[in-house]
């Protein structure tokens, strides 16, 4: 059972006083019907004490049953054909607390037909075709802590909608139609902690959008039209750790989010800022993952990792990124992607002392020269992948500790990388197959693993591959998640002579290329 | 209704087939993979299962897990109804809560101090 909002606090009430008021509304509802709950016809119901659980859902019902028992703590009628509720309908549920409305016709909602319902935690309004949000019939939910108003048609959101909801904590509006951030209803909700405004067609944030959430600790806008932020913007979201701005049409980077002193997660992929300027993290020292894939970024601020000490995730893939600064000071990165950028060089100060560095993706690039001393500091780096670069020769110093290498794709890379280099090797990608034969005789010792058997892998399908290890298609938002590396690796560790898939595998019809050149 | 099919594919279904339930969902619903023994069948849904959540993106969306200590979610990050044995505080399960807040052991939650 969910309960009272850590928000304002609202005064204990004293066990002996309710005891007294729950017994009193006890006789008051068993008098007005009789002592035993019904379960209205096709329903599902099911007694929890003296409470129901009643399962209405998915029975083409075109309005709400009128044999709801009083003792109705949770009503499931979504999937069905109700396209009107009636005032009334809910008022003797007094001990309702989740109320499905999900999936049915709804586009307006009358102004009394949520009245009464003191105890009710959970509202869900999504999947119907409301154009507007039906402020008068929220305005005395006192104990609502959820709200699902999503996947409707919500263009309008009239300035008093939230005004009946102090406990409010978790708000969806996301995939309606409105084209502006609700400033003035969002003032009224000082106990709210998550909201989506996601898949809307919201092209700006004014300065202090969001002043009086003190409370929001996510705040999810990805996929609307965003071009431009107040420099205001997030001012009052003392709170906030999560900020989803990803797949918007920004053109600068979000100056705004100095004001986040509690962030921890950016999503920024898909926008079009070109450059980050310097001191841009400036106010975000907690700040542990930031995604800004496909971001539009040419250049990085030299003094970025300054003010990323907690960094430890950096997704940067898929932009036009030509010069590295130093990322010395991230002391805590973990993970680095790199890839599809216009890189050419890795230089000694690149990622040094990054000790608890433990994957670098700089595949797709230009890289030409990496200082020997690139790696020297890196103890923990177990995935390093160059694939389709211009390299010449790799340093090997630093690199004792890897279990994943890919190297393919540098056709001038033709030196050996003698076995005793890599004690730990698992997977190992090379340009050539005769670089496989220091892997063991030249025959089929090897165990080719599909899930790296990427040669006829167009660069996407391999993005794609990587990310997605379920049935359905995954979000890059998903990828932290283990992947189906690591889940290989635990595999390998258990078998008694584990193998080292070594591609391309020696064999008839892999010659080795370079001999005949 | 589904070529493949010989009734009209349930509530949410835009495709489905006789063994596999649903296999592909209208827009604006979550597929859900539901396991019953060995096995599993698709549901198209308007509010993801106990344990998992719903984020809505332009092209099909999915159900995803929630955090193990979590039995209801807003992202993966965030939870908004902790497993028994939790208590919940701004939207983390936490075995104990931290010292300035007080564990309330009917809500489950952290609350502030009052004085």
């Amino acid at each position: 059972m969910l309960a009272a909002a850590a928000g304002p606090r609202m005064a204990k009430p004293s066990p002996w006083w309710l005891f007294l008021s729950f017994s009193a509304t006890l006789k008051i509802v068993s008098m007005e019907q009789g002592a035993v709950p019904t379960c209205p016809p096709q329903c599902h119901c099911e007694e929890d004490g003296i409470m129901l659980s009643v399962d209405c859902s998915e029975l083409a019902l075109t309005s709400v049953p009128d044999s709801l028992s009083s003792f109705t703590a949770y009503l499931d009628l979504s999937m069905n054909n109700i396209s009107e509720l009636i005032p009334g309908d809910f008022h003797h549920l007094r001990f309702l607390e989740e109320l499905r409305l999900s999936g049915n016709q709804l586009s307006k909602i009358p102004g009394e037909v949520f009245s009464g319902l003191y105890n009710l935690k959970i509202l869900m309004l999504q999947n119907n075709q409301l154009s507007r949000i039906p402020a008068e019939a929220l305005c005395d939910l006192p104990n609502l802590q959820s709200l699902r108003l999503d996947a409707n048609l919500i263009s309008v959101v009239p300035e008093k909608s939230f005004e009946g909801m102090p406990s409010l904590r978790h708000l969806w509006l996301d995939d309606n139609a409105l084209t502006e951030i609700p400033v003035k209803a969002l003032n009224n909700l000082p106990a709210l902690q998550a909201m989506t405004l996601a898949l809307n067609q919201i092209w700006h944030i004014p300065d202090y959008a969001f002043q009086n959430l003190t409370s929001l600790v996510v705040l999810h806008l990805h996929n609307n039209q965003i071009q431009s932020l107040g420099i205001q913007g997030f001012e009052g979201l003392h709170s906030l750790e999560t900020l989803d701005l990803n797949y918007n049409e920004l053109v600068e980077f979000p100056v705004a989010i100095r004001t986040l002193s509690q962030l921890q997660e950016l999503g920024f992929h898909n926008n079009n800022v070109k450059a980050i300027p310097e001191k841009a993290f400036a106010g975000n020292p907690l700040l542990q993952i930031m995604t800004l894939t496909r971001a539009g970024i040419h250049l990085l601020p030299g003094e970025m990792c300054q003010q990323l000490p907690s960094l430890r995730v950096l997704e940067l893939s898929h932009n036009q990124i030509e010069e590295l600064p130093s990322f010395h000071r991230c002391q805590k990165l973990e993970e680095i992607s790199l890839q599809h950028n216009r890189i050419h060089e890795i230089r000694a100060d690149t990622f040094r002392q990054l000790t608890a560095l433990r994957s670098i993706d700089l595949s797709w690039n230009f890289i030409q020269t990496i200082h020997p001393e690139a790696f020297v500091t890196l103890h923990s780096l177990i995935k390093l992948d160059l694939t389709d670069n211009q390299l010449v020769t790799l340093p090997l110093s630093g690199l004792s500790a890897l279990t994943h290498l890919k190297l393919k794709g540098n056709p001038a890379l033709s030196e050996s990388f003698p076995k005793e280099n890599f004690p730990k090797m698992r997977v190992l990608e090379v340009p050539y197959a005769y670089q496989c034969c220091a892997y063991g005789a030249c025959g089929n010792f090897f165990k080719v693993s599909n899930q790296w058997d990427s040669e006829d892998m167009s660069p996407e399908d391999e993005d794609a591959h990587k990310r997605s290890s379920g049935l359905f298609p995954s979000h890059p938002d998903n990828h932290y998640d283990m992947d189906m590396e690591d889940f290989q690796l635990e595999m390998e560790d258990t078998k008694l002579h584990p193998n080292i898939q070594c591609t391309p595998s020696p064999g008839p019809f892999k010659p080795c290329d370079h001999l005949f050149e | 209704m589904n070529p493949s099919v010989s009734q009209p594919c349930p509530g949410g279904c835009a495709t489905c087939s006789e063994y596999n339930g649903c296999v592909t969902c209208k827009p604006r619903f979550f597929f859900f993979l539901e396991r019953i023994g060995i096995r599993q069948t698709g549901v198209c849904l308007t509010s993801c299962p106990s344990g998992y959540y719903g984020k809505r993106f332009p092209e099909p969306n999915a159900c995803t897990k929630c955090k193990a200590d979590c039995e209801a979610c807003f992202n993966n990050n965030f939870c908004t109804k902790c497993k028994n044995g939790f208590y919940l505080h701004l939207g983390k399960c936490l075995e104990n809560c931290p010292e300035w807040l007080e564990p309330n052991n009917y809500t489950m939650e952290c609350n502030d101090i009052v004085h």
